[in-house]
């Protein structure tokens, strides 16, 4: 193998690939990236077994052929390279990197080590518009849960039906699902569990305006555009009915400052207990009051103006959950629905009337005291 | 130890320390009768704990209900053949906390040092306040807290106090009800003659009989005892704890601060354990120490975490975090159950010692997060109510009638030589 490439697509390909590169691993030829040299320019590939990523870059190959070298050294070198090309040459299983006066030798491994990404074939697949993969992922992703006890909440569950994109999330306590209309290419109807790790290198390579091919085979998915590919482990097991724990009879509604209550959440939180950040919100006609007692720290009461012409409800809710779903509503104003002190709530965005408001929906469900 | 007079100016470790023990006199009772005045409040005859129609049992009972041989642990159905005209209510968990954390508050304004052993004995301290409370005795300083938690808190309590926290618990027992009993410095010794060994904290029924065994009864009995014959019969550390109790020796400090990190309980086999049945016996009889440590003060556990020593010396842990907080016996068993496979499944080899701990420990009564899903098969919850009442219930059965009246069936016969720290 033998190519000359330029320091910027070579920081590219690094850039791309090294986040896969797992931090600790069993079997050493994880740490390194896999170079292909062809015809056509180079491809780059790292994984971590459960996520891969593989991006093409141009380059001048003078022979082909394929190495692996060690990730970290090769993007610590080429982060103090001179700008000037890059020559990259392999001996036995050594590459020789020579960049001007600079001249490295690094020890890596047979390309035959490093394992196979997932071969999808991406003509039976679908395409979906870079813009809204990202937004879905960026409102969803967040909700999923860490820990280990439901191996399918780990994941964020991808629909695709009733010419709609789905993707929804939640950790059992609370819940993010955002809907957007799919273009008329979309004629697939399935379901994916999908890990969070793999959406987070989608939002990361992928660009707004792409058009990112998505195909699934088996286990496994993948994502294409641009010669960057993402291949991942699907979560296997079914995901629970969403829909059905989604309130329907949600019959209060506050329309509320988004700002407003995210500094009231949290300024009164600062005195809830660390362990359950449990806060009290009551709200009456066009009030919303705060309270929070914790035994050996102090209290906290505050109050903002809200629209409310509901019953009187009193509800306590984790601060964490409330702020981390505010975060994402976007919109300056908040919709939030209620029942009872212990049922669902919900937390939507609300815009102008020429506002485009993405179909998106919170949930958090709230604390009670046990009895 | 130090010797006196080996320097000129006293350092604090010369200085006797002291602490003081202050035991809620029928705690349940008190906050039972403070939160119904009319009703629990008029009853002289009350037992806590249980239903009128006689299920469950006996939490704590009134001192007017003791003399009819009312205990707590008893089913009330026994308690209310023998006292017919008590009055039952059920045990007001949430508001014993409440009122736990109450004096915890007012005793941080009175002492340096607090700490809570339990939901209603609270250490305390004072040594070095000498001169703040202008040479106040200890039994002034005693009387004076008790006072005021009456005034503040409304609950009544009686007060040990000694140089040592084993001996200031011992003199509250002999303060009780609502008095105050202080052992002064170098009398530890006299009032320990007083005591069977089996009353000393930290004296279970197997120890005790194994000191009967060797005609050893009473703490007079064990005086004569070299320290290096107890440390043969019973291994270093615990001869060595045998020979300093029984002198009222207790070095352990008062600690401030209520909030423990984690509770655990291990054991070091007398010869290595090989197949996995016999570790998980261990396991069942380890994880029951754990969870009544944990409801004794009224905390829930997040985490489990299981450690393993093999004959090697090569310890290893494993934990699991799981869904909300547990406190009964099944669901630190079960956790502590998987975890263990996991590790033996990775190395099986004889084991010399076996632990099972738990911490994320949060109040017993905190918050609980809502959860959204149906509990499903796939996902059971770790525990039930039903779950917490059993362990519960054992609980009771054995302050009442020691750890031997309620053992889970496979555990089998322990071997006494065993140790468990």
């Amino acid at each position: 193998m033998n190519f000359t490439i330029t320091r910027q697509n070579l920081q590219k390909g690094l850039a791309a690939v090294s986040a896969t590169i797992p931090g600790k691993t069993t079997l050493p030829v994880l740490s390194n990236i896999l170079f292909e040299a062809d015809a056509d320019g180079i491809r780059m590939s790292a994984t971590d077994l459960d996520v891969g990523v593989r991006i093409r870059v141009p380059a001048d190959v003078k022979e082909a052929g394929s190495l692996t070298a060690p990730g970290k050294k090769i993007q610590e070198i080429a982060r103090e390279l001179p700008d000037q090309p890059v020559q990259l040459n392999s001996r036995g299983d050594q590459v020789e990197i020579r960049c001007g006066k600079s001249h490295f030798k690094l020890n890596g491994l047979p390309a035959d080590d490093f394992p196979e990404l997932p071969q999808v074939g991406f003509e039976g697949g679908w395409t979906a518009e870079g813009r809204d993969l990202l937004s879905l992922i960026r409102h969803t992703s967040f909700a999923v849960s860490t820990e280990e006890s439901r191996p399918v909440l780990n994941g964020v569950l991808w629909e695709l039906r009733d010419g709609e994109m789905r993707m929804v999330a939640t950790n059992g306590h609370r819940l993010a699902r955002m809907r957007i209309p799919a273009g008329p290419s979309m004629q697939t109807t399935t379901q994916l569990i999908v890990p969070p790790d793999a959406l987070q290198q989608v939002q990361r390579l992928f660009a707004e305006d792409a058009e990112v091919s998505v195909a699934r085979d088996g286990n496994q998915l993948g994502f294409s555009s641009g010669g960057t590919e993402v291949y991942t482990r699907l979560i296997e097991g079914t995901y629970p009915n969403y829909e059905q724990v989604i309130p329907k009879d949600n019959d209060k509604h506050a329309f509320v400052n988004r700002k407003a209550l995210e500094s009231a959440v949290k300024r009164v939180a600062a005195v809830a207990s660390d362990q359950t950040h449990r806060i009290r919100m009551e709200f009456s006609q066009d009030r919303m009051v705060f309270n929070v007692l914790t035994p050996d720290l102090g209290e906290a009461h505050d109050e903002i103006e809200v629209g409310y012409d509901g019953d009187p409800i009193s509800i306590g809710f984790n601060a964490n959950y409330l702020l981390e779903v505010l975060r994402y509503v976007g919109t300056d104003e908040v919709k939030m629905s209620f029942k009872a002190p212990e049922r669902a709530a919900t937390v939507e965005p609300m815009g102008g009337e020429d506002d485009q408001v993405p179909d998106y929906l919170c949930l958090v469900m709230p604390l009670r005291l046990a009895d | 130890m130090s010797t006196p007079g080996s320097s000129s100016l006293p350092t604090p470790e010369d200085r006797p320390r002291r602490i003081l023990l202050l035991d809620c006199d029928a705690f349940f009772v008190q906050v039972a009768r403070r939160m119904d005045p009319e009703g629990a409040g008029r009853a002289r005859l009350l037992i806590v704990g249980g239903s009128s129609s006689g299920r469950g049992v006996v939490t704590s009972a009134s001192y007017e209900a003791r003399p009819y041989g009312v205990r707590s642990g008893m089913p009330t159905a026994r308690a209310l053949r023998l006292c017919p005209d008590a009055t039952v209510v059920p045990v007001p968990r949430s508001a014993c906390t409440e009122r736990s954390r109450a004096i915890r508050r007012r005793l941080r304004t009175l002492a340096p040092v607090v700490q809570a052993a339990s939901i209603d004995e609270f250490y305390l301290d004072l040594t070095g306040t000498e001169r703040l409370f202008r040479g106040e005795s200890l039994q002034a300083s005693a009387e004076r807290i008790r006072k005021d938690l009456l005034e503040h808190t409304g609950i009544s309590v009686s007060v040990g106090g000694a140089t040592a926290r084993m001996v200031a618990k011992l003199a509250a027992g002999r303060a009780k009800p609502a008095g105050v009993h202080i052992v002064p410095p170098g009398g530890e010794g006299a009032f320990m003659e007083g005591f069977e060994l089996g009353q000393i904290p930290g004296v279970g029924p197997k120890l005790a009989e194994s000191l009967a065994r060797r005609g050893l009864r009473t703490v007079p009995d064990l005086l004569p005892v070299s320290e290096a014959w107890l440390v043969r019969w019973f291994g270093e550390t615990r001869g060595r704890w045998l020979w300093e109790r029984a002198r009222g020796i207790d070095p352990t400090p008062v600690v401030d601060g209520e909030e423990r990190k984690s509770i655990s309980s291990e054991r070091t086999f007398r010869e290595d354990v090989v197949d996995d049945p016999a570790l998980e016996r261990h396991l069942v009889q380890l994880a029951l120490s754990v969870g009544r440590q944990l409801r004794k003060k009224g905390l829930r556990a997040r985490t489990v975490t299981l450690k393993l020593r093999d004959h090697d010396f090569r310890t290893r842990q494993a934990s699991r975090t799981v869904e909300g907080a547990v406190e009964s016996d099944r669901a630190i068993r079960e956790v502590a159950t998987e975890l263990l496979s996991e590790l033996r499944a990775r190395r099986r080899v004889p084991a010399r010692l076996l632990g099972v701990g738990v911490s994320g420990l949060r109040e017993g009564d905190a918050p609980r997060q809502l959860s959204l899903l149906e509990e499903t098969e796939a996902a059971p919850p770790p525990e039930t109510e039903r779950d917490r009442k059993l362990s519960h219930l054992g609980d009771a059965l054995r302050d009442r009638f020691g750890d031997e009246a309620l053992r889970p069936g496979r555990v089998l016969e322990d071997d006494p030589e065993d140790r468990e720290d």
